[in-house]
């Protein structure tokens, strides 16, 4: 579905990402391992055209990618839930979502999808009038998911959605994660939280500094070595 | 006596409040602070000015096209002008649009010259009286009007998409971006409706005043009653432009001719004092 090949790009002059490649196969969870400044927010960044590569090509599917209007990348079916959540703190809850499905017209499928996001998290149904910065960062996370599946994405990026939280919440946003990807959404994961990752993931890569240093099956890579020093203590 | 003057007090109010919501609306959505606001009303103004007198539109015509065209000038601004500038400090925009201000009054000289003329008014002049107080249909339809389009402006950015997606812009307009917004549209689109609103305020100013390049000064009020009503604030702003124009109108009405035009601007600075923040705006907290 999406495949990066050799992709080069930062800020600046300074590279971020160094000829990074890699796959997110149609079904998949794929999760995007790496310590703080490997480059890992870098990637999502550069497929939903905030930033434009400098070579390499990002594709989804056949179609190229690399460079779009980030409001088109999201037209063809790409949603992003960015670190730190993003919520529309001035808007109340029921805007947050309405804002996710800004790009779609029917209207009654959209009503839907909003049944959905409150099953998914029911804690939202109860808060919809209600400014989104006034609720607690577990719940501003769910909104956050909750309007990116709005658009009705096809691949959903999630970048750290555990920063912050506490482990109970975690558990929780994992779940749903499971739950989002059962219903048929491709899911590309950024964390820190490697060992939470890699109990969800179908497949992970492992960034060091801006290059893939290690990808595999999740069983692979947690009996790397190098791996276990690094992320999962030991 | 009183009411008199609170009540055509709120009528150079409503304008001040409408120049300080083009204000408002620009700098929420871009940070950008537009000098040239004044200026864009009085072109809006002259506009309509011309579509009276040369093709012989009334009145009620003459205006609402001088609103459609306030929002095409906007709109040619922000392409030619801001657009290209809007990846520098927001300093540098600044002192584009107080050039821009200068240009606009010079072109305006150039096609209008720079005498005053009477405008027609959207509304007559002769006063009615209700009990012990006496109006103009002229302030009454001033306010009627600008609290009409307020309402509009309000119901639009609740309950429309595109009111929510500009609320969202203003915010984060990264974020905002990721939910499909073409946000360099948006930024087109509030200059659009901020020069419009502005265009407004001209038309309807323009009677009272007479029509002449120097209107652009309504700026100044218009920035002191942001600011009053706490600035980057739309309801702050409304507030803001009523109550200067309430004291501006009684301290006419009562104080000497040489400290009138003081007063607004002492109060300002006494309500500043003890609210910076103004009536409605947000506290600024700064992290070091």
């Amino acid at each position: 579905m999406l495949a990066l090949r050799d992709v080069t790009v930062g800020y600046g002059k300074t590279p971020v990402l160094r000829d990074v490649s890699l796959r997110v196969d149609s079904g998949r969870i794929v999760a995007l391992l790496g310590a703080n400044g490997a480059g890992k927010t870098t990637v999502m960044r550069t497929v939903m055209g905030l930033l434009k590569p400098w070579s390499g090509d990002v594709r989804l599917g056949a179609r190229d990618i690399g460079g779009l209007r980030t409001a088109r990348v999201v037209r063809l079916g790409i949603g992003l839930v960015p670190e730190g959540r993003e919520v529309f703190a001035h808007l109340t809850v029921a805007e947050n979502l309405r804002m996710g499905a800004y790009t779609r017209r029917d209207a009654a499928e959209v009503a839907q999808d909003r049944e959905r996001v409150f099953r998914l998290f029911p804690v939202l149904g109860e808060r919809l009038g209600q400014r989104a910065g006034t609720l607690s960062g577990g719940e501003q996370q769910m909104l956050a998911i909750g309007r990116a599946l709005m658009a009705r994405p096809r691949l959903l990026l999630l970048d750290e959605p555990s920063l912050g939280l506490a482990p109970l919440l975690v558990r929780e946003i994992f779940q749903v994660l499971r739950q989002i990807h059962r219903e048929g959404t491709t899911v590309l994961l950024v964390e820190q939280n490697a060992h939470m990752a890699l109990q969800v993931a179908d497949y992970a890569y492992l960034l060091e500094t801006g290059r893939v240093v290690r990808h595999g099956a999740p069983a692979e890579l947690l009996e790397d070595p190098a791996v276990k020093r690094a992320y999962l203590g030991g | 006596m009183f009411w008199q003057l609170v009540v055509s007090g709120l009528a150079t109010g409503c304008i001040y409040a409408l120049v300080a919501l083009g204000l408002t609306l620009i700098y929420k959505a871009t940070e950008h602070v537009n000098f040239a606001q004044g200026e864009m009303a009085m072109v809006g103004a002259f506009l309509g000015y011309t579509l009276y007198t040369d093709l012989h539109l009334p009145v009620s015509m003459a205006v609402a096209g001088a609103v459609v065209l306030s929002g095409v000038v906007g709109l040619v601004i922000q392409f030619v002008v801001i657009r290209p500038a809007a990846d520098q400090p927001h300093f540098n925009v600044f002192i584009i649009t107080m050039g821009l201000s200068i240009v606009l009054r010079s072109l305006a000289g150039l096609v209008w010259s720079h005498d005053e003329f009477p405008f027609p008014g959207l509304f007559p002049v002769r006063p009615v009286t209700f009990g012990p107080v006496v109006v103009t249909p002229l302030n009454l339809g001033t306010i009627a009007v600008a609290v009409g389009i307020m309402a509009g402006l309000f119901a639009f950015f609740r309950y429309t998409r595109h009111g929510v997606a500009m609320r969202a812009v203003c915010e984060r307009p990264e974020a905002a971006q990721l939910m499909g917004v073409e946000v360099r549209r948006v930024f087109a689109a509030v200059w659009v409706l901020s020069a419009a609103v502005s265009g407004l305020a001209g038309a309807l100013i323009a009677p009272v005043l007479n029509l002449s390049t120097h209107m652009g000064a309504v700026v100044i009020p218009a920035f002191a009653a942001a600011i009053l009503g706490g600035w980057g604030s739309f309801p702050g702003a409304i507030a803001g432009g009523m109550a200067l124009g309430v004291i501006e109108n009684l301290a006419g009405g009562y104080l000497a001719g040489q400290i009138k035009n003081m007063v607004p601007f002492l109060v300002v600075l006494g309500v500043l004092v003890v609210r910076p923040q103004g009536f409605l705006g947000e506290k600024e907290i700064r992290k070091v």
